[in-house]
């Protein structure tokens, strides 16, 4: 039998089952966290650290990723104030300034709020979030891909480097990597990269509503558009 | 070798081998740390031994090789008992001149004296030595009376009496009570009160549980756990055995990190004579309880130091840390309940249940207890293993322990737990070693280490070397750390080669909360101190850099310029066949002149020249 636990989220009382994620609540209600990393179907790592939220315990608040606390009798969440808004700004900054060829995340980074990059852009091809590699080693169990390296050197790779016998091509690495979104304009060349913010003018819909989602096919966030 | 059975056969056998050393007429003790060990010790403790048996002297004098005695810089170290005779920096020559004049005669060598930097004298004996004399030595105090290979000498004195105690009578409620009256925190950084640890991993459910020691120190400058492990290896694992039949545990892990090969030798030898002696393995001393203790060598990465991370690389997995929304003592190695303490933390348990937690908490201030190892280095005189009680000031330790600074440049700030900690000015001297004082003021505890700076030093280059350090041992998972810290150090190397934007301090300042906030595990969250830390107290250099493209302290290569003092040069020509590139020029006896598009700044003119006649600006 499933059990329920009653908690607060952007102050709205939220019926939940017991063992799902704060995350996986709130987007079940329609209060869009943005987040990238996550995956219904994968474990969650709390690699991306957009879906910070605020958990207000004993009278202090504590940032934490959403997808990776669990939900509890009583708890109070906030995912919209002012600490947690200016931090996902300044993450989802720093992920467009990494990669600016991806729709998806040039889209995160609009919706976060991000109306310039100060950092210089970097293009690379790969924010590193992991879904590729969570897809293959826990949904296929093929273990075809994996991290390497640590720090600055991380990437996703094959193991010893070479593509081995148990990758069968499936492409879900593709499928749900998000760098494969490109930009509306057409992939951005080195030194022209810039922040796109196309879809701004859509945002301004959900203005006084900051954290109903906004009801455009990008504005849904990355994963609400690639499952649909 | 007999199996203990009894704690009555334990206090036997100690007297038994109490009374064996105390037949000695003396004893020498020599340093066989590390750092005396790449001084020649080990040449020395051979020498010794040789000159011994030649001079029939094996039945009247016990040579010990032992752990770190902490005043590295002065090794190889030699104590002489009876007498408490010091020798430092002594050679394999020596053994012949100490065994026939020392030993024989009671002859002092005055040049193998210790001379105090300070006043200049000659020091005697050990306790004389102001290095010593202004701490309060009590995991340390024992370095020097065990030798780490010999489980005897430890049992000598007076080891295993609290496994011995806690075994024979003292239920694991009492034991954890007793751990969290006297005030134990974490000693690995984070300060965490080790009694609650202890009661919530005893609370948690299921019937396998796990300890797990943490000798993953990799914090640039500090090494007290490498010592401690090194040195006193049955401490550790004795602390261990406390902890485990306080929560429940069957099995423990030391997890040492592979650059400390001689610690991982030592743990391994304490751990295989514990198991010989029957003090780990099944029915310790008669008692139902069963422990053993396995050693694991880390891969040498920093971010294994991180509880979660060390537990990931302990099951073989890529040593990552994860999100601490479900505690390590409920659900950590292999999803058990564990408890993962560091070094230090675990070699105080012992003397907490042996003297009580009212001899414990008797020293220290309000909210830290007990004494702190630290590992004093930088511009001081006297380096080296430091142990004071809780509460020192940061001026004793800086000035009365390590004897002010060693250039002559006045002392400009000392940066406290290695590479997450912070820079704290002169200033802030006064503040004691207190884990919330000095998280209060900008730095933190950390495991330790104090690295102090003179006014040579520039602040933003030190922020730069640890943004760099870090941005190297960040694990990559997260993206505040992998590419906020990368994105800080952009910042920061712009800075200090003159690319400096003003508008870039306030970015910096922002991206570091974002970091300190937004990062998943403990390390990602310090990461910003050095540079939150020294934008806190040393903010005029930064705006030096920025607006006026200035280094004030004359380290930062693209913003100084090397030129010679016309008046100063005496025209010698020293600088000129000094320099690498050719870059000085001038005749002879007429004052030099700098290129400045040759000149690479490498500073060889200045310690050359005798003139002082080189201006740095």
């Amino acid at each position: 039998m499933l059990q329920y636990v009653t908690l607060t989220i952007d102050g709205s009382r939220v019926r939940a089952t017991k063992g799902t994620s704060v995350l996986d609540a709130a987007i079940e209600y329609g209060i869009c966290i943005p987040h990238l990393c996550h995956v219904p179907v994968l474990s969650d790592t709390g690699a991306c650290r957009l879906c910070i939220v605020e958990h207000v315990k004993n009278g202090s608040s504590k940032i934490t990723t959403s997808c990776t606390l669990n939900v509890q009798e009583g708890m109070i969440i906030n995912s919209n104030t002012e600490k947690v808004v200016k931090l996902r700004r300044n993450i989802a900054e720093l992920m467009v300034a990494e990669a600016p060829n991806s729709r998806a995340i040039q889209d995160i980074a609009v919706r976060c709020g991000v109306k310039d990059v100060r950092y210089p852009f970097r293009n690379n091809n790969c924010i590193q979030c992991g879904r590729c590699v969570r897809y293959c080693t826990q949904f296929w169990r093929a273990n075809a891909l994996g991290f390497v390296g640590r720090g600055k050197e991380r990437h996703v790779d094959y193991p010893l480097g070479s593509r081995p016998d148990f990758c069968k091509n499936c492409g879900s690495c593709t499928l749900y990597c998000p760098m494969s979104v490109t930009p509306c304009d057409g992939p951005m060349k080195r030194g022209e990269e810039r922040l796109c913010g196309k879809c701004e003018s859509q945002l301004s819909m959900s203005v006084g509503f900051p954290g109903a989602c906004v009801k455009c096919e990008l504005g849904k966030g990355f994963q609400c558009a690639r499952q649909a | 070798m007999v199996k203990i059975k009894h704690s009555g056969d334990l206090e036997a056998l100690r007297i038994t081998l109490e009374d064996e050393r105390g037949n000695y007429r003396s004893k020498i003790t020599i340093c066989g740390g590390t750092g005396c060990q790449a001084s020649r010790s080990l040449a020395v403790i051979e020498a010794v031994k040789k000159e011994i048996t030649r001079q029939y002297l094996e039945k009247d004098v016990l040579v010990r090789s032992t752990g770190c005695h902490g005043f590295c810089e002065q090794g190889p170290i030699m104590v002489i008992e009876p007498g408490n005779l010091f020798y430092c920096h002594v050679v394999p020559e020596d053994a012949r001149e100490i065994v026939s004049k020392t030993l024989l005669k009671g002859e002092v060598i005055e040049r193998l004296l210790y001379t105090d930097p300070v006043s200049g004298r000659k020091i005697r004996t050990e306790v004389e030595i102001p290095f010593y004399q202004a701490q309060d030595r009590q995991l340390l105090a024992y370095n020097k009376l065990v030798d780490p290979c010999l489980i005897e000498d430890y049992i000598s004195v007076g080891g295993y009496a609290s496994i011995a105690k806690t075994l024979a009578g003292i239920d694991p409620e009492t034991v954890i009570e007793e751990v969290r009256a006297s005030g134990l925190r974490g000693r690995g950084g984070g300060g965490f009160p080790t009694g609650t640890k202890w009661t919530e991993c005893w609370e948690a459910p299921g019937d396998e549980k796990y300890v797990v020691c943490n000798a993953d120190e990799g914090d640039p400058g500090a090494y007290m756990d490498r010592c401690l492990l090194e040195a006193n290896p049955h401490l550790v694992i004795e602390g261990m055995m406390i902890g485990a039949w306080a929560v429940g545990a069957d099995h423990g892990y030391i997890y040492v990190r592979k650059e400390y090969p001689l610690a991982v030798k030592h743990a391994r030898i304490a751990v295989q004579q514990a198991r010989k002696y029957g003090l780990l393995g099944n029915n310790i001393l008669g008692s139902s309880f069963s422990f053993d203790i396995d050693i694991a060598r880390g891969g040498g990465a920093f971010v294994c130091g991180e509880s979660t991370a060390l537990m990931a690389s302990l099951e073989g997995k890529v040593g990552e840390p994860r999100p601490k929304d479900i505690h390590t003592v409920k659900s950590g190695l292999w999803d058990k309940p564990t408890v993962l303490n560091n070094v230090e933390t675990w070699a105080n348990v012992p003397f907490i249940i042996l003297n009580g937690s009212r001899w414990f908490a008797s020293k220290g201030t309000k909210s830290s207890k007990g004494t702190k190892i630290l590992a004093l280095t930088g511009q001081v005189k006297n380096t080296g293993l430091v142990e004071v009680a809780m509460g020192t000031s940061l001026r004793t330790i800086v000035f009365d322990i390590g004897g002010g600074s060693k250039t002559g440049n006045a002392v400009k700030a000392v940066q406290t737990g290695g590479p997450s900690g912070g820079c704290l000015p002169v200033g802030k001297f006064d503040l004691p070693i207190d884990f919330d004082a000095l998280t209060k003021a900008g730095s933190m505890m950390g495991s330790g280490g104090m690295v102090v700076m003179d006014e040579g030093t520039c602040m933003v280059d030190v922020a730069k070397y640890f943004l760099n350090f870090l941005q190297d041992e960040s694990c990559g998972k997260c993206v505040p750390c992998r590419i906020g810290v990368d994105r800080m150090l952009e910042i920061i190397t712009d800075i200090t080669e003159g690319r400096g934007r003003p508008e870039q301090i306030s970015l910096l300042e922002e991206l570091a909360e974002t970091v300190s906030e937004g990062s998943l595990c403990a390390l990602g969250k310090t990461a910003p101190n050095p540079v939150l830390s020294t934008l806190r107290y040393f903010y005029d250099e930064y705006i030096a850099h920025v607006e006026k493209k200035r280094c004030p302290a004359g380290v930062c290569k693209s913003l100084i310029n090397y030129t010679i003092h016309p008046e100063k040069c005496e025209g010698c020509g020293i600088c000129i066949r000094a320099c690498p590139h050719n870059a000085v020029r001038g005749e002879k006896k007429k004052a030099h002149v700098i290129n400045l598009l040759e000149c690479r700044k490498c500073g060889i003119c200045v310690t050359e020249c005798k003139f002082d006649a080189i201006m740095v600006g």
